[in-house]
Order: structure tokens, then sequence, then C-alpha cells
């Protein structure tokens, strides 16, 4: 499909003849987060096809995904000033600026590309990416189903479909998104660990530990690092009491987001069913610091240190947290059940 | 208000020399089969629904076990709805029921004689004998109208309720929104009293709308104020007095759902545990018989572990471990689990539903009814919830049903459970809008059945048809000084193979419902039970040696 995307742009059919096969192969190892496997290829076509211009482009991702990010820069510029009408070249500019967190240049990037090419999955995939952070959820899931109906091979747009039936709760949904997603790239940690939390829902606890096990494998550096598989997993362990590789990935979690909440909230409940009631209090209070809360409510955080405080004997503490603990009013949750 | 004032120890050899046995039940499938067709039991719940979906239809459905004619066979009587908004019982299908148990499988609809129709919303049910006369009554809770009826020992019953001002109007007048109530004696007075669980300050003039036209789901009740329960002191005449404001009850305000009682720190006085809705469940720790402290908060069973209120419904509170410490079972909605309180015996439970096997399962599913019961007989309590979501509409949501299969857990003697519904046969595979679940020995065969309330399908009588040969013994309590019934009585039954079980006896649990009043011992392979120890409500300790099992046994307290 990556092929037949490529071999359709006509502008570069002078230029670029002959290359199309090891275009597209590239422009799939980028997708799939191997710029390494990109890197020889594209020296010896920049070599052989010094004028094509999907050879910058290529070059722009695989700086891109190396980390190179002024060198990237300066190739997707010069691949959009050379041609400023595709599509799919604003698409991959404006995931650049995604993740270097330039987030109204991606914004504006994203609404261009669609504006010049409705139909072009790789410009969908990424407005339907940058909708969902604005949470306009409806038009992002149209776009994202739009992008997958031209092409069902495009991962991201399998994914990016996926995180939105996740945040609805439809794991059933959720998961055979996640599923397409690993399957056409199975190097991407995100897609394994949203797929395993959709798993758990579901009761398939053996495909969640097989799904957040293969997203430890690749969880690698890059666009497809999943910061929150050690925290995730951790907790799934957790479930299943296999106490001690909780606490393996829990501890990892608290190295690589230790400014997120809810990484020294966990471990401080695994610290609890550990007896380890000192460690408790001291990531309790930690998570109680912190001010990133990722989704753990102040009505958690004094539950659990008024629990930590009794286990230790110490009723003062025990007693100002279990009163906060009951002035706390639970939170609101939508009007449906 | 005097408790301790008849302290004695009685020591009573029934049989002697216990033969040997090797501890070695068999642990074998737990089966269950739905007899309700050629039973004469016809009931269907209906809630009155309307487009709209009120709060009020996704609450009825109580059921209650009681031998009301003193036969010796538990007869079932079911709770029913009433036309909306009109909250009229205007035709039969609105009608409470109480059907007798003819001891051969089928039952004879006795409502009329009995005059137990009823009036109004009714909801929950909870049987005792209140006036110690030897005849269970039957308090049942509603919307908009609770009632007592006091068994006149003919068939027949008499609504007591003004009488004996047990009315469910809060001491400001407003009549509160009744659904599970409990029998127990407070203050171990020899006379048994009355604890009502109210839910929602909810009314068709307040009512909201949730969901779409045409898919309209229930609304959460975090939209509308709680309640307060209600304590009623039983006076001893055949009047009781609200007692919820001195008893320190009537301050917390909750959306209480499900109640169950037990003695759950061993201070020979019973506490009550309340399931709230979206809400902190509340534990009433029994101040010496002279009033509550609420300490959910401390004791940790507010909330799940992971600090944040689930949709309570049904409750159990019964010793699943044989560590003598009676743990906690609660149901709540679909992505939530059921919460298992393990009770750690020194003031503080941990909340064991993931350690207990039930974490994964449970989250799917969505339960009222909730019983810990030995349905297999092998000495360890296992689990039952009687599921369906609230909303009829619940399925708009691909992981949400509407009509769900019950379920069981059972024990697996390490405190961990396996769900074995789907090998418990076809009477555990029926989806249905279940609600309330009352549990107890219908055939008097030793096996404890189910039965089970569903909205708009018959109810299902569950026969226990396990097929292990594991024995038992049901011990139906006599009080003198105690209450009659003997609630409140812990039990501890030590096995000839060394196995110690503990139970209490009771009627309240699960949601709505009213369960059997004999206390059930699965036994496994063991023929004889070495020690029966029973700890009456007033303080005595009666003791039984060597009692053969596979009997029901009838002890007075001495």
């Amino acid at each position: 499909m990556l092929f037949a995307t490529f071999s359709v742009l006509p502008v570069f059919a002078g230029s670029c003849t002959g290359a199309e096969t090891q275009l597209a192969q590239v422009s799939k190892q980028l997708t799939l987060n191997s710029p390494n496997a990109a890197e020889n290829t594209l020296r010896t076509l920049s070599l052989s096809y010094p004028d094509c211009p999907e050879v910058v482009l290529q070059q722009a991702r695989q700086a891109q995904a190396k980390g190179n990010s002024s060198q990237a820069a300066e190739l997707f510029y010069r691949y959009t000033d050379a041609d400023p009408n595709d599509s799919r070249g604003l698409a991959y500019f404006g995931r650049f600026f995604l993740e270097q967190r330039d987030y109204m240049r991606a914004d504006a990037l994203s609404a261009a590309a669609v504006e010049k090419n409705p139909s072009d999955p790789a410009a969908l995939a990424l407005r339907g990416e940058i909708l969902i952070m604005k949470n306009q959820s409806s038009e992002a899931r149209a776009l994202l189903e739009k992008a997958i109906h031209i092409d069902p091979d495009d991962p991201e747009a399998q994914f990016q479909l996926g995180t939105i039936y996740d945040k609805a709760e439809s794991s059933p949904d959720a998961v055979e998104h996640f599923r397409k997603a690993v399957s056409l790239n199975p190097r991407d940690a995100r897609a394994w660990d949203y797929l395993a939390l959709n798993l758990e829902p579901l009761d398939d606890v053996d495909g969640a530990d097989h799904a957040y096990r293969k997203g430890l494998q690749v969880n690698e550096p890059g666009r497809y690092h999943d910061s929150f598989l050690d925290y995730n997993y951790g907790r799934f362990l957790a479930k299943r009491n296999e106490l001690a590789a909780s606490k393996q990935h829990l501890d990892r979690a608290v190295q690589l987001t230790p400014q997120i909440r809810a990484v020294w909230y966990e471990r401080a409940r695994l610290d609890m069913r550990m007896q380890n009631y000192e460690q408790a209090r001291a990531d309790a209070e930690k998570a109680a610091a912190c001010t990133q809360e990722g989704g753990i409510i102040d009505l958690q955080i004094y539950s659990l240190l008024g629990q930590v405080y009794a286990r230790l004997g110490d009723a003062a503490l025990a007693k100002k947290y279990m009163d906060l603990t009951r002035e706390t009013p639970p939170p609101v949750r939508g009007e449906n059940r | 208000m005097t408790s301790r004032n008849c302290f004695t120890i009685v020591l009573v050899v029934v049989l002697a020399a216990p033969p040997k046995t090797l501890w070695g039940a068999d642990a074998g499938r737990i089966q269950f089969e739905n007899r309700q067709k050629n039973s004469g039991v016809s009931f269907v719940l209906d809630n009155g629904t309307l487009p709209d979906k009120p709060m009020i239809d996704g609450i009825p459905g109580g059921v209650a076990l009681l031998d009301y004619d003193n036969d010796g066979y538990l007869d079932v009587f079911f709770t029913n709805g009433a036309s909306l908004p009109g909250l009229v019982k205007d035709g039969e299908k609105f009608f409470n029921r109480l059907y007798h148990n003819n001891h051969d499988g089928t039952f004879t609809d006795v409502t009329d004689r009995a005059g137990l129709r009823g009036e109004g919303y009714s909801v929950g049910a909870a049987a005792a004998d209140y006036d110690n006369d030897g005849f269970p009554d039957l308090y049942v809770t509603g919307f908009d109208r609770n009632f007592l009826y006091h068994n006149n020992g003919d068939g027949t019953f008499t609504d007591v309720t003004e009488k004996a001002g047990v009315t469910g109007v809060s001491s400001t007048g407003k009549k509160l929104w009744g659904i599970s109530a409990a029998w127990l004696d407070y203050d171990n007075d020899g006379k048994l009293d009355l604890f009502v669980t109210n839910y929602l300050d909810w009314s068709f003039a307040t009512s909201r709308v949730c969901g779409t036209p045409g898919t309209r789901l229930s609304c959460s009740p975090t939209l509308y104020k709680g309640q307060p329960n209600i304590l009623y002191h039983n006076n001893g005449d055949g009047t009781f007095t609200d007692v919820s404001e001195p008893t320190g009850i009537a301050q917390h305000i909750g959306k209480g759902m499900g109640v169950a009682i037990a003695d759950y720190n061993g201070d020979g006085w019973m506490d009550i545990f309340v399931g709230n809705d979206n809400d902190r469940n509340f534990l009433f720790r029994n101040r010496g018989g002279k009033g509550f402290d609420e300490v959910g908060v401390e004791s940790f069973v507010a909330y799940t572990d992971n600090g944040v209120p689930v949709s309570s419904m049904g409750v159990d509170f019964r010793d699943w471990d044989n560590h003598g410490n009676p743990s906690l079972l609660v149901t709540a909605l679909g992505g939530e689990t059921f919460p298992l309180f393990h009770n750690e015996g020194n003031g503080f439970f941990s909340e064991d539903s993931y350690k207990a096997g039930i974490g994964f399962r449970s989250f799917k599913m969505s339960g009222w009814g909730a019983g810990i019961q030995d349905f297999d007989n092998d000495g360890y309590k296992d689990l039952f919830t009687a599921n369906s979501h609230v909303s009829e509409n619940a399925d708009v949501d691909r992981q949400q049903h509407y009509r769900q299969a019950n379920a069981v857990f059972r024990n697996l003697h390490n405190g961990t459970f396996q769900d074995v519904s789907s090998e418990a046969g076809p009477g555990m595979q029926i989806r249905a809008a279940h609600r309330g679940s009352a549990f107890g020995d219908l055939n008097n065969d030793g096996r404890v059945d189910v039965v089970v309330s569903a909205i708009g399908s018959p109810a299902e009588l569950l026969y226990n048809t396990s097929p292990s040969n594991n024995h038992w013994i049901l011990i139906r309590t006599v009080g003198v000084k105690s209450n009659r019934d003997g609630i409140g009585t812990r039990i501890k039954v030590t096995s000839a193979s060394g196995l110690v079980q503990y139970n209490h006896v009771t009627t309240a649990g699960s949601y709505a419902s009213s369960n059997d009043p004999r206390v059930h011992f699965g036994l496994g392979t063991d023929t004889v039970i070495k020690e029966i120890e029973l700890k009456w409500p007033c303080g005595t300790v009666q003791v039984l040696h060597n009692v053969k099992a596979d009997q029901i046994l009838t002890v007075t307290e001495e």
C-alpha cells in the first residue's frame, strides 16, 4: 500500500523513476522506526537519484527518527519548498513538529495537508491525531475512519483510531484497531501497551500479558516509545499477584516518569501489599507532592495515606488523612450508567 | 440494654466416639438446576418501566426465604414493582407474592390468603421473628411505603406498620426510599431491632432523563442527594422507636443498597455494613449496644483499595477463609469489579478482589444479589452473584449487557476463587435482568440453593445439584434469653478432621433480600463434627460435641 501511494505521485515520476521499490521500502522502514535499516539504502539513492525529491523527504524522516532535529527540519523545508502542494510532505513535516511539541505548527500543517489532499491517509492520520489532542473526538474519528478506509494498512491511523475507542472505554473496538496497528508495526510499543490495557477489561489476561511483554521488547527511544509501559505492566502484574515482578516494573516506572503522581501512587499501593509500610509512606508522600496527577485524584491519595499511617501506627497522621478522605467528595461520574 | 447477664458455658455430648476420617473433601463441580418451570412459581418481577427509564425502575427485586408456617421447609416471598408514575399495584402483575413450599419441589401461591399483595412500589424484604412468638414476620421496604407484616401463625399476616412505628419515614417526616433491611439485636436485649437502608432523594418531580431518546439509560446516582439509614429499636411490646439519631446512624448520609450484619471485631456486638451506590460504604461499629461509630474509612472498606467508590449493590458478610473473621463481598457494576474486603482481624480490611482471583472476571459483570455460601459442601465458602446491568439499554455500550448470567466462584482453599459459572449447569447460563437473590436449602438436602428474581422474566429456583458426596449440617438456633431466632449467634464448627469454620445466624445480606435463618456448614468427608460452639447474643457459650453430620440440628439456647 505504501508503494502504491508513492507510485502514483506523478511529480516525481521523472527524477525518481527506477527508485520506487527502494523508496517504498525505506518509507516502510522509517514507519517501523528502523532508521538504521534505511540509512544505507537512502545514501545509495541520494547518489543515484540526486534530483528525486522523495529521497529528500525520506532523508528528512530518517533524520527525525535519529533525533537530528535541525537536519530534519532543513530537509523538510527543502522538500516542502520544492513541492508545497504535496499533502504527504506537509503531513510528515507536521508530524515532525508534533514530536517537537510545536503544536501550533503541527496543527497548521496537518490542516493544510488535509486541505491539499483530503484522501491522503498520512494527512488524515495526522489531522486525526491532532484533533484528538484538541478533544474533537468525533471529527477525529471521522478522519481516521476515512484514512483506514483508504489505506487499512496505515498503522498510525489504526493506532489513533484505537485511542479514540480507548478513551471512550470501548475496549472491543479499541482492541480491533490496536491489534491491526501492532500487526502493521510490531515496533510500536505504544500500540502494544494500549492493546494490553484494552485486553484486560475483556478478561483476556494472557493476551494482555503477551502484549505487555511484546511492548517491552520493542520499547526503544523514538517515536513509538511508551514511558508508561512499565507502569501499566507493573499494575497488571500486581493484579495477577506477581508482586516481585510488579515491583521491578514500578521501580522502573518511577525512574522513567518521576514527575507523575500515578507511578508513585501505584508503587505505594504495591508496597502496602508487600507490607513494606515505610516505603509505602515515602512513595505515597511523593505521590502527594507531585503536581502532575496522571489520573490519580486527591481522594485516592488521602485514602492511601490514611491507610499507610494507620498501618504504621501513627494515629495523628492517620486521622488527618482519614478525615480528609471523609471530607473529599467522590468523583462525579458521567450522567449515564 | 444489658447484654452479658447470662454468661454460661454449656457442654453437651451428642454422640460418642467419632469415626476417624481424613480431610479429603470432594472439591467437585458446583452445579445448579433451575426448577422453576414445573414448580408452580410463576413470579415475574415487573418494574413498571417507562420510556424515560426513571431511577426507580432499575432497583426492585427482593426475595425472602422464610418458613412462615413452621413446617420445616422454606417458603418464598418476592417483592414487586408498581405501575409508574402512579406507584400503584393496579394489576396482579405488580403484586408481591408468597409461595408455600409443598415439600415436593412444587409451590402454591398463597399470597391472597396470607394478605401479602402489598401496596406501592416494593423493593426489599427481610424476615425474622421480631416478637419472639415462633413465627417469622416480614418487613417489606419500598419507595413510597414500607410495611411490617406480623405473622399470625395461621397462614395469614397482619399489616402492623403504623402501630409498630416502622413506616420508613424520617424524623423530618419524609418517606425515605427503602431498599434493604436487616433484623439484628444490636443491644443484645433479646429483641430484634430493624435496620433499613435508604437510597436517593429522588422523585418524579426531580427526575432527570439520561441517554438518548429510544435508548434512555439509568442516570447516575451522583445526580441526586443521598439519604440516611434508619435504625428502629424494638420496644418488646409490638412497637419500635426510631433510634437513628441517638445511635449515630442518621448523621451519615449515603446511597444505601445492600446491608449485612456480622460481629466483625469479635466483641460480642453485631456490626452493620451498608453498601452505598457510588459513594463510600459504611461500616457501623457497634459501641457496646449504645450506638454506632461509622468506621468505613478507618477499616478500609469505604472505598476499594484504589481509593474510589464503586456502585455497591449487594453485600454479604461472612468468613470465607475459615480464619474466624467475617469478610465482605460487594457486587457492583461493570468496569468496577466486585470488591472482596478481607477482614484481617485487627480492625483493618484489605481489598482482595484481584488477589483472590475475581478481579478480572468480575470487571465484566454487573451484580446485585450476593452470597458467601459453601455450595459444594467442602468446608470452604464460595461466592455467588446475581448479575445484570442496571440500565435496560446498557447494550448500547458493546461492553455492557443488561441481561447477564449469574456467577459462581468456587473457593480454592488458598484465599483464591475460580469462576466456575460456565460449568455450573444450564441454570447458570440464563441471561436475564437478575436482581435480588436469597440463599437457603429449599429441599433440606443439605445443599444451599438460590432463588433469584429477574425483571421481565420468571424468577429462577436454582436448586443446588452439585454432585459431591460431601457432608453437611444445618443449624437452626432457638434463642431463649437471646432473640428467638438466635440472630447474631456466632457458630464455630470443628470437624473431626480438624477443619475449623465460622458463621453466624442472620437473614440479612445479598441485595434487598432475606436468607435462610438456618446456618449451613459443608463438612467435606467428615461424617461427625468434633465440636460446635455457639456464642449466643446474650453471651451464653454453648458447646456440642461429636455431632452427627447430614442433619438439620435444632439448638435451643441453654
